[in-house]
């Protein structure tokens, strides 16, 4: 579409995580713990939905299964079934003596393993690496595991590792991206220590956090348009923000207006930001679905 | 101690040209804004912060008091968006209830297109007072709201019952229709 054709440069460097190929090595960076959850619920999602088994390591399994339950990924039904396996770090790239590259592959290859004798075209594994925050011995060995990994995932198994780019330090990072093949992070629209607005993968729409005024408006226009072009119901995730002014409520009640009537705007918020949506009248349109969340 | 602008005013709080009904007794005069902070676009959030501080201190409830924030952001937001382009808050107590004003006259911007001005001098009515749901909103959860727009500005007065019932005795403003 664009006059200047190929000569025109990406926007960004960072890959969509629902774009990643089946033989991927991904870094994903995030400031906030959503975007890793939400990231990974796309990648786990599309994971299932193709059939693979999915493994997803973090430090407390039940608790992540909770976080995915609410993004519409049936984390229990999955485990049951066999196709989904959800560790705890210690359990996995962890052992009890600390860490060893080795022991941690080692671990990884069983998954591999195991996924091929149930008959699983392929694996996926999302790695929260916040483990590797610890103290513990072994640990400089982290970017040895990450070199092997890429040398492993062109064996039908692709990895999201999620690196908290707030509290691992800059020179890990440099030491441990150049081993993956793609750099995921969320679609951002607005990032300031006040806000951020942006794009949720799972379920589909955007995510506001802070407090959200007229002062950003374009960059919740831009995200809302880009929400309603996709099909289907949208969510607007407020959870985690604290503030809302009239403008912006009526920003989003306006793109929900514009939906046909046979698609919902699901707006998430906490009760302060409930009311004021009720307050507003957001209830009277019959796109608009009000769920209250006691929790990001 | 705070970078906010904390002269005394004469004019201020308990002005009379914004609460008509609030003649200056002589308990006003005595009255000091336990918040004096101006305001510009890039300051919202800075004044959304010390209001909400300042409401939870006077004992105002949790939900009251992001009612009270609320009310001065869409103030503040008019005045940055159809005023002067910046204003100043003052946040005063008195009698149980706590008083903001939030106030674009003087400001340079201020002035020069006042409009029609009615025959009580009031021209509040051209103030985006009718336009957009900020100042609905404001009108909502205020116990009591004062409007006053002359060619220097708008000044605007929002006050919040800090007693258990928001409908209760305190303010002395009429609520305008």
């Amino acid at each position: 579409m664009s006059i200047e054709g190929d000569a025109a440069p990406p926007v960004t460097a960072y890959t969509q995580v629902t774009d990643l190929s089946s033989d991927a090595h991904a870094c994903l960076t995030f400031g906030d713990p959503g975007d890793l959850l939400d990231l990974t619920a796309a990648f786990v999602r599309d994971g299932l939905a193709s059939g693979f088994r999915v493994v997803v390591l973090s430090d407390s399994p039940q608790l992540a299964a909770a976080k995915l339950g609410w993004r519409e990924i049936a984390a229990e039904s999955a485990v049951a079934a066999g196709q989904m396996v959800m560790v705890a770090s210690q359990d996995g790239l962890v052992g009890p003596q600390g860490f060893s590259a080795g022991q941690a592959m080692s671990w990884l290859r069983d998954q591999l393993a195991d996924s091929r004798r149930h008959g699983y075209a392929g694996m996926r594994v999302a790695l929260d690496m916040s483990w590797a925050l610890r103290p513990m011995t072994g640990i400089e060995e982290l970017p040895v595991l990450e070199e092997e990994i890429a040398a492993a995932v062109s064996a039908g198994m692709s990895v999201l590792c999620g690196y908290d780019r707030e509290r691992f330090d800059p020179v890990t990072l440099a030491l441990i991206a150049p081993f993956h093949s793609h750099a995921v992070a969320a679609a951002t629209y607005y990032d300031d220590p006040v806000l951020r607005i942006c794009r949720q993968y799972v379920p589909p729409g955007v995510r506001l956090a802070g407090e959200m005024d007229f002062l950003a408006s374009e960059a919740l226009a831009l995200a809302l348009g880009e929400a309603i072009r996709i099909d289907g119901d949208i969510t607007i995730n407020m959870a985690s923000l604290s503030f809302i002014d009239a403008s912006s409520i009526r920003m989003i009640t306006d793109a929900a207006a514009s939906l046909d009537p046979s698609r919902t705007m699901v707006l998430r918020c906490p009760p302060a930001i409930e009311a004021r949506f009720s307050q507003l009248g957001a209830v009277r349109l019959r796109q608009v679905r009000l769920v209250g969340v006691d929790e990001g | 101690m705070k970078g906010n602008d904390r002269r005394p005013d004469p004019a201020s709080p308990g002005d009379g040209a914004v609460l008509a009904d609030a003649e200056a007794g002589s308990a006003d005069r005595e009255a000091r804004p336990a918040l004096d902070q101006a305001f510009d676009s890039g300051t919202l959030y800075a004044l959304r912060a010390a209001v909400q501080a300042h409401a939870i201190q006077a004992g105002l409830p949790e939900s009251r008091s992001d009612d009270l924030v609320i009310a001065v952001h869409e103030l503040a937001a008019n005045a940055v968006r159809h005023g002067a382009g910046a204003g100043r808050l003052r946040m005063w107590e008195r009698d149980g209830a706590l008083y903001c004003q939030v106030d674009d006259s003087g400001s340079p911007a201020s002035g020069g297109d006042a409009g029609p001005v009615r025959p009580d001098g009031n021209v509040a009515d051209r103030w985006p007072f009718l336009q957009g749901h900020g100042l609905w909103l404001v009108r909502l959860v205020a116990d009591q709201i004062s409007v006053f727009s002359g060619p220097d500005g708008t000044c605007a007065t929002v006050v919040f019952s800090c007693g258990q019932d928001p409908s209760g005795s305190a303010p002395d403003l009429k609520r305008r229709p």
